[in-house]
């Protein structure tokens, strides 16, 4: 038997096939005759794609900072043991 | 989260949702729009829809470079 494709192995598989049909259809190589206003579309597609994920990446990063769960207790007491410590390090004349 | 940890979050948000939907409909819908219509005013040529992205993501790199080296 043959080994597991990795994820990136399956990612540039399918980059690759999208990729292929894309240059097929912009360059016309497939002889298909297509609307102008599908052409219009079609040749900036990748760049779409990009701006795309670019945007879903900003999206889900500002989500999840909004919406992160903040332990506002467990900070609060981490700051006071920080600030214990420090008293305890100076009395015992360290810096 | 809270104060301005929302705010700047709450801010991302919004300007990826703006940016999205001002480029999808720059790329995708109006090649399907009369070339007449008075929306294709709001739009730059549409070669910009790949150079201005292009360079930004240049500029990005560049400026990423920076920390390496």
């Amino acid at each position: 038997g043959g080994v597991p494709m990795t994820k990136l192995a399956q990612w540039l598989w399918g980059l690759a096939l999208l990729g292929s049909t894309w240059a097929a259809l912009t360059t016309g190589a497939l002889g298909l005759e297509l609307p102008s206003s599908c052409r219009e579309v079609l040749w900036p597609l990748p760049a779409y794609l990009l701006v795309s994920a670019g945007c879903y990446a900003l999206g889900t990063v500002g989500y999840r900072v909004a919406t992160f769960h903040d332990c506002e207790d467990a900070a609060r007491e981490l700051q006071s043991q920080i600030q214990e410590a420090r008293a305890d390090l100076a009395r015992r004349g360290l810096r | 989260a809270t104060g301005t940890d929302q705010v700047v979050g709450l801010g991302l948000v919004v300007v990826s949702l703006i940016i999205f939907t001002y480029y999808t409909a720059w790329v995708i819908l109006l090649p399907f729009i009369d070339s007449q219509h008075v929306i294709h005013k709001y739009f730059l040529p549409r070669a910009y829809a790949v150079t201005i992205p292009l360079a930004v993501g240049l500029l990005l790199l560049l400026f990423v470079g920076m920390f390496i080296t």
